[in-house]
């Protein structure tokens, strides 16, 4: 073999690659520009409002307008409602609309499509709809008011009228639903572009030459899904990628290896035990208080934390998040890794040789480290922890529907609002499939409920400890995930959302 | 060769109808609650329910097959669970991407394989040892190694190459070359492993074969020998490698499309396939037998019309 030969090839894959690089302009340098790309790992059912949830949010807030603004830290301000006003028991909600929007065809944005839409999404089978359940009736007082009243009332309500339940469609798209799963139509600041979209893969947005608010800085806005986080961190390594929340530890590292890249700290998720089974009908040791209190006291919170998150996050025995009124610093460190305590607890409610407990395992969340952590810290105290393996496809049926397990070990979003947070997780039905509750939590949620949010920190609290003490979670910690950015783009992070909102990205200067 | 066309054609359709019933029952099988998938754990069972009735879950299995593949033969696969994209359309607008990738890593193997199997093989020798070695090192190292190199190395530390995504040829053939050139070698690795240890090996055994001594000693140039002779009888094992490789390459395409970034099929696959997104899977499974059917039918015509021994009938 003469190495002549081969360093002709080399030169010549040399040579491809360099004019490549330079007239596809493959891996621009970070610098501030028109254009906002966006990577996510969540999807986006479709572009019909009653589809939006959580996460997938910024989809929608591209292209819909929502009657109330939530700002970054939470705040409620104008949309295309300018004010809200309570009557004296909270059950009635009144709106004073906008009397200056248009939808993208000419359709005047009034109380008849504030109605048309919340009815729409109130009846509808997506994930938020049962957020309106007490909504008895959406009256249009006149063009520019239209009032909401509540059969119960519904402490969360302007934070959903901020979210998913109050996007803002064109009533007229609703005649044929299938083509606004792909052709949104709204008063948003943007107008997806149906010939660059990808649906399932990538959505562009471009901006509203005609929107009737304030422009937000980027003419385009790209928002990318993908499978997996290690593409995500090339991409905003070389550019392609401007802004990504990165949940992985291992990721963060990665990225964190740029310096080029900014990152910032993101406390949205708690991972803990949910325990459904708290009166015990599948596994009776769950019935007693002083059990499940033993097994918050088992775990060794601060070693899983350094082990398998490699110390990114916060230990924690509450699961109210750091942003609502309910939150409790003290809570934080309520329970500590007592394994004598632990069996004290046991022997006090009868069961000093222990007992046995299966929890599902999706290796998603539980992996290896994590299931072996727990098994041995609850060996330890004499509970047998044994994990069943199921997999993701029929994990929820299993868990959820069938109602099969005890328990699940979970990362849980921690929401802003604390009756958004009361509703999913505490009161039955969602994350308390088994529908426990206990005549002091009862009385603690049905104040909540009736007073004013301002009023109801104190309730909040209480319940919060309540619930600490009654061992309804075992939570290990906050997870700490990293919104990064490529440098080129400020970013400010939304309040109780992990993915911030559209309005929330800036060019850097 | 037209009847045995048309004995094929009717057993592919055959084939499609079979595999599209079992796909449906296996999928249907694993009794995979899609209304809660779609709608999050939280969701409450009567939500749940309402939704499982929307997509006609409520249904028993047979029904269900029957409605879709009813739809099916009007030429209507129907619309995502998950992303409410038409199949037709979600599949049409990845295939390029998919395509992209099999067709370059094919045109590469092949060239590169050839050059290399004959090179070895007429060569032997040092030569010989040269491309054994490159053929182990191939099959030795896992794809998804190379691939993560390839990205570090000339995505992120170089900048030659994008890191990630698909640019369409239409739109800018600089910026597809500049996408699928990376993707491309780094499947190419492998497939140049396997396919030139199968060149290497045909093009031997023809040159030992008596007719080669005897065109030789009729003092027919080595080049013509090779190229008119050896290489077409050594080309049809080494084209039926190729054309399984290419039909396998969609495995290793799931893992690149997702280092890569890349909306494809392999990648598609496996999302739509975990959340269990039945409409997209069928289409999916019915795109890639039709592929199948019509690679298998292609390499059966070509090696027939290299190799006269092989005519079909």
């Amino acid at each position: 073999m003469k190495l002549g030969k081969w360093s002709g090839f080399a030169a010549l894959t040399l040579a491809t690659g360099v004019l490549l690089s330079g007239c596809a302009g493959a891996a621009q340098s970070p610098a501030a520009s028109d254009t906002l790309n966006i990577a996510t790992l969540s999807i986006p059912q479709s572009l019909d409002p009653t589809a939006a949830t959580g996460s997938n949010v910024p989809f929608f807030q591209a292209v819909y307008d929502t009657l109330i603004r939530r700002q970054a830290n939470g705040d409620f301000t104008p949309m295309l409602a300018t004010k809200w006003e309570y009557n004296a028991d909270n059950t009635q909600l009144t709106l004073t609309l906008r009397d200056d929007v248009k939808f993208h065809d000419g359709t005047p944005f009034n109380a008849e499509a504030v109605k048309a839409n919340m009815d729409r999404f109130r009846t509808s089978t997506g994930g938020d709809s049962k957020g309106l359940k007490n909504i008895s009736e959406i009256t249009v007082v006149d063009p520019t008011h239209v009032t909401i009243t509540l059969s119960a009332p519904d402490p969360s309500l302007l934070f959903r009228l901020s979210d998913s339940a109050g996007l803002m469609a064109n009533p007229a798209a609703f005649a044929n639903p299938d083509a606004l799963k792909t052709t949104p139509d709204g008063t948003g600041p943007y107008q997806l572009d149906k010939s660059k979209t990808v649906i399932g893969t990538k959505w562009v947005y471009d901006r509203d030459p005609k929107y009737w608010g304030d422009k937000l800085p980027y003419q385009t806005l790209t928002l990318s899904v993908f499978d997996n986080e290690n593409a995500i961190v090339n991409g905003l390594k070389t550019g392609q990628i401007d802004t990504a929340l990165l949940q992985s530890a291992d990721q963060r590292a990665a990225a964190k290896q740029d310096a080029q890249l900014k990152i910032q700290d993101s406390n949205v998720d708690v991972q803990s035990i949910i325990l459904f089974d708290r009166a015990g009908a599948m596994v009776p040791a769950l019935g007693d208080a002083r059990v499940r209190q033993a097994l918050n006291y088992a775990i060794d919170r601060d070693t899983m934390l350094k082990q398998i998150r490699q110390g990114l996050g916060t230990t924690t025995s509450q699961m109210f998040g750091t942003d609502t009124l309910g939150y409790d610093k003290s809570l934080d460190n309520y329970y500590t890794h007592d394994p004598k305590k632990a069996k004290e607890l046991l022997a006090e409610a009868g069961y000093a040789n222990g007992f046995d407990l299966t929890l599902p395992r999706m290796a998603a969340i539980v992996d290896d480290a994590l299931a072996a952590s727990l098994k041995a810290d609850f060996a330890a105290v004499g509970v047998k922890l044994t994990w069943q393996d199921v997999d993701q496809a029929t994990a929820l049926k299993q868990i959820f529907t069938d109602k099969g397990f005890p328990g699940l070990v979970l990362s849980l979003g921690q929401p802003a609002n604390d009756w958004l947070m009361i509703s999913s997780q505490l009161l039955p039905g969602s994350f308390n499939i088994f529908g426990y509750t206990d005549p002091e939590a009862t009385e603690l949620v049905n104040k909540i409920q009736h007073e004013s949010v301002a009023d109801s920190k104190a309730d909040a609290q209480a319940l919060n400890k309540h619930i600490v003490e009654q061992g309804w979670f075992v939570p290990f910690y906050r997870q700490t995930y990293a919104l990064v950015t490529d440098g080129s783009v400020n970013v400010t992070q939304q309040s109780g959302m992990a993915v911030p909102s559209i309005y929330n990205y800036t060019p850097a200067k | 060769m037209i009847s045995f066309l048309i004995r094929r054609l009717l057993a592919s359709i055959v084939l499609l109808f079979v595999i599209s019933a079992i796909t449906f029952l296996l999928l249907s099988a694993p009794h995979t609650d899609v209304g809660r998938v779609l709608l999050g754990q939280a969701a409450e069972q009567s939500l749940v329910d309402a939704k499982n009735a929307e997509l006609g879950l409520n249904q028993p299995v047979l029904v269900q097959y029957l409605t879709w593949l009813g739809n099916a033969l009007r030429g209507d696969l129907g619309s995502s669970w998950f992303t409410s994209e038409n199949v037709l359309s979600a599949i049409g607008n990845r295939i390029p991407v998919t395509l992209s990738l099999m067709v370059g890593v094919t045109l590469i193997t092949a060239v590169v394989s050839f050059a290399l199997g004959i090179w070895a093989g007429v060569r032997r020798g040092a030569a010989d040892r040269f491309v054994q070695i490159i053929g182990v090192v191939g099959y030795a190292l896992p794809g998804f190694l190379v691939t993560l190199i390839m990205v570090l190395v000339f995505a992120v530390q170089l900048r030659w190459f994008p890191a990630i995504g698909y640019v369409d040829f239409f739109t800018s053939p600089a910026g597809w070359l500049s996408t699928v050139t990376l993707p491309i070698l780094a499947l190419s690795v492998g497939s140049i492993a396997g396919v030139s240890q199968q060149v290497r090996a045909s093009v031997i055994e023809v040159m030992r074969k008596d007719y080669v001594r005897t065109l030789r000693s009729r003092g027919l140039s080595p080049r013509r020998i090779i190229f008119r002779h050896v290489l077409r009888n050594a080309s049809a094992p080494a084209l039926t490698v190729l054309g399984m490789q290419f039909v396998g390459m969609l495995g290793g395409a799931v893992i690149v499309e997702q280092i890569f970034g890349l909306p494809g099929i392999g990648s598609m696959t496996v999302s739509y396939t975990t959340r269990g997104d039945i409409p997209i899977i069928m289409g999916l499974v019915m795109f890639t037998v039709i592929g199948v059917v019509v690679i298998n039918l292609l390499v059966d015509v070509v090696v027939s019309w290299l190799n006269p021994k092989a005519r079909l009938a």
